[in-house]
């Protein structure tokens, strides 16, 4: 496992990339060679600045480049997500990371992204990664409106697979949820990531036709590390196990989905 | 070059600085953050007889200022501390002093952690935990004067190692508990522990915290920390050690000046790791700009107005 760094970084660029959404890049060098897809960073302001809500958030790691750059999918959902969003050059974050377990991607089967809001996040990594590997690799993406999509084209050339965009009304793509109109007749490997509900959805699916499956989970988060166990989720042994360092990505069968 | 080092609890700390209790694991999980043989010293997650499963989630939430937390004291239990843990803390803090958070339902669990960790090496002495606001007797001991009387001095006969208290900021006086310590037979005192608090979801009218109510923490809460911690190291004379929203060199100079022989930085370290390294060289930085040469020339040192 990489050992995390922590480091002030850069914003290099910070763009709307949707509805509430922007697309931040940290100049951060120190944590972007050893990230892996599916993990995550820790972001925050620091601790002198009151103005911001006081605990960093994780975030799942979008993007990196050769040179240092790590990309973001911010959406504002409060005033801390909104204090991040409103930074720009030359101001910096602080920056924990990488942290957690990342996917496991093996050819053993193709990969089928499921995608839902920003759980978009970690596929465009995992995407990245799957065209230098020579992995197959599928993206189903969906949001609840066309104006919560993020760029297509974008994801296009960030992973090079074509997104199979869905969206609730309709407006963008086909009308339906992610798990709507799958095509599983190659067997895949599913990857999840999105809202708790459409996790659940996952697992069922899974189960019923007997397709591995990882989910990314969030969970509310405070230090990042395993040290505030802040962040449990319930193990399939019935045990409160914290989803920073032995998640975020689990397999499905590790965790109780029970309500 | 400033001195920070402080002599107390029959020892040697380097630095006035520790790591509090809940906040830094048991070390390892901040090994490759925090250079921890470098600071005064740091608290273990609570320590109980039998091993507790914690709360369930949500367990932690920002508040104004700070944060709110229900873990539920989930830790490894005695034995696993013991064989997996501590082994761990004796090879890498060899400089830095560590104390064993204890907690317990009853006054016979909380000797069984004393005496079944007694005989280890790798370590200073106990916090005795009487104020955890998360479970349903974590306060128990830290809120009646006769039992916390009674804990601390059955904790006294089965051990010489420095015994700390943590106090609890939920009674009306710390002052008298402050003191029922040190008449019992306490080396030192922490104050203080998270205050209780709740946060509401107002969109879906559920508390947010999974356990209902929580432990607030961070900067929102110096100030009382720093009463709070005035009025308990005005009561007695062994140390005290202050706790609550310290993030930078002058929060812990607050508490220095207010009586408290060392500090806990907590919460901060959840925003910065690097956080308890900066307050150790702030408190520097005011040592070498009023030329303090050391440490106890400092504590206690508030000057109050005239009465008038």
């Amino acid at each position: 496992m990489s050992v995390p760094v922590r480091a002030w970084a850069r914003v290099l660029d910070n763009r709307p990339a949707a509805r509430d959404t922007h697309w931040i890049e940290l100049d951060c060098p120190a944590i972007a060679g050893a990230a892996r897809p599916g993990q995550f960073v820790m972001l925050g302001t620091g601790v002198q600045d009151l103005a911001a809500p006081f605990l960093p958030r994780p975030f799942s790691i979008g993007t990196r480049t050769a040179d240092g750059r790590l990309g973001f999918l911010l959406r504002v959902f409060g005033d801390g997500t909104r204090r991040l969003a409103e930074m720009g050059p030359p101001e910096s974050m602080l920056v924990l990371g990488p942290l957690g377990r990342p996917f496991r991607m093996s050819g053993d089967r193709p990969l089928l992204c499921l995608a839902g809001g920003v759980g978009l996040a970690p596929f465009l990594f995992a995407g990245a990664q799957a065209r230098l590997e020579g992995l197959e690799l599928r993206i189903v993406y969906g949001e609840r409106s066309g104006e919560s999509v993020f760029d297509p084209d974008l994801i296009r050339r960030i992973t090079g697979v074509e997104p199979d965009l869905r969206t609730e009304d309709g407006t963008v793509g086909r009308r339906g949820l992610v798990l709507d109109h799958l095509d599983l007749q190659d067997a895949p490997q599913l990857l999840a990531c999105g809202p708790d509900p459409m996790l659940r959805a996952c697992v069922d699916l899974a189960a019923r036709r007997g397709l591995p499956l990882q989910v990314s989970v969030e969970e509310h988060m405070g230090c990042g590390v395993g040290t505030c166990q802040g962040c449990v989720v319930r193990s399939a042994d019935g045990e409160w196990i914290k989803s920073c360092t032995e998640g975020p990505v689990f397999d499905a069968e590790e965790l109780s989905w029970q309500t | 070059m400033a001195d920070l080092s402080q002599h107390l609890l029959g020892t040697d700390f380097q630095s006035p600085v520790l790591l509090a209790s809940g906040t830094c694991g048991y070390g390892q999980e901040y090994a490759d953050l925090i250079p921890l043989d470098e600071i005064g010293g740091m608290v273990t997650k609570a320590v109980s007889r039998e091993p507790r499963e914690g709360n369930p989630p949500h367990r932690v939430a920002e508040t104004p200022g700070g944060m709110i937390n229900a873990i539920g004291l989930q830790n490894v239990g005695l034995e696993r501390f013991r064989l997996e843990k501590l082994p761990w803390l004796r090879e890498n803090l060899r400089v830095a002093q560590v104390l064993i958070n204890v907690v317990g339902h009853s006054a016979e669990d909380y000797g069984s952690v004393v005496s079944g960790l007694d005989g280890e090496d790798g370590f200073l002495g106990y916090e005795i935990n009487v104020s955890c606001p998360n479970v349903k007797d974590g306060t128990l001991f830290g809120t009646d004067p006769t039992a916390l009387s009674a804990l601390v001095t059955r904790l006294r006969d089965l051990t010489e190692r420095p015994l700390v208290v943590k106090l609890t900021p939920n009674v009306p006086d710390i002052s008298l508990y402050a003191r029922i310590c040190e008449e019992s037979g306490a080396d030192g005192l922490s104050a203080i522990n998270t205050f209780p608090g709740m946060l509401i979801d107002v969109e879906g009218r559920r508390p947010v915290i999974g356990n209902v109510s929580g432990g607030v923490s961070g900067p929102a809460i110096l100030p009382m920390g720093v009463y709070l911690t005035w009025r308990a190291a005005s009561a007695v004379s062994i140390p005290v050690i202050g706790i609550g929203g310290i993030r930078s060199g002058d929060d812990a100079l607050q508490y220095i000046l207010a009586g408290a022989s060392l500090v806990q930085v907590g919460t901060a370290l959840f925003v910065d790791p690097a956080s308890a390294v900066q307050v150790q060289a702030g408190i520097a930085d005011y040592m070498e700009r009023h030329g303090v040469g050391r440490l106890p020339e400092i504590v206690g040192g508030l000057t109050l107005p005239e009465p008038r």
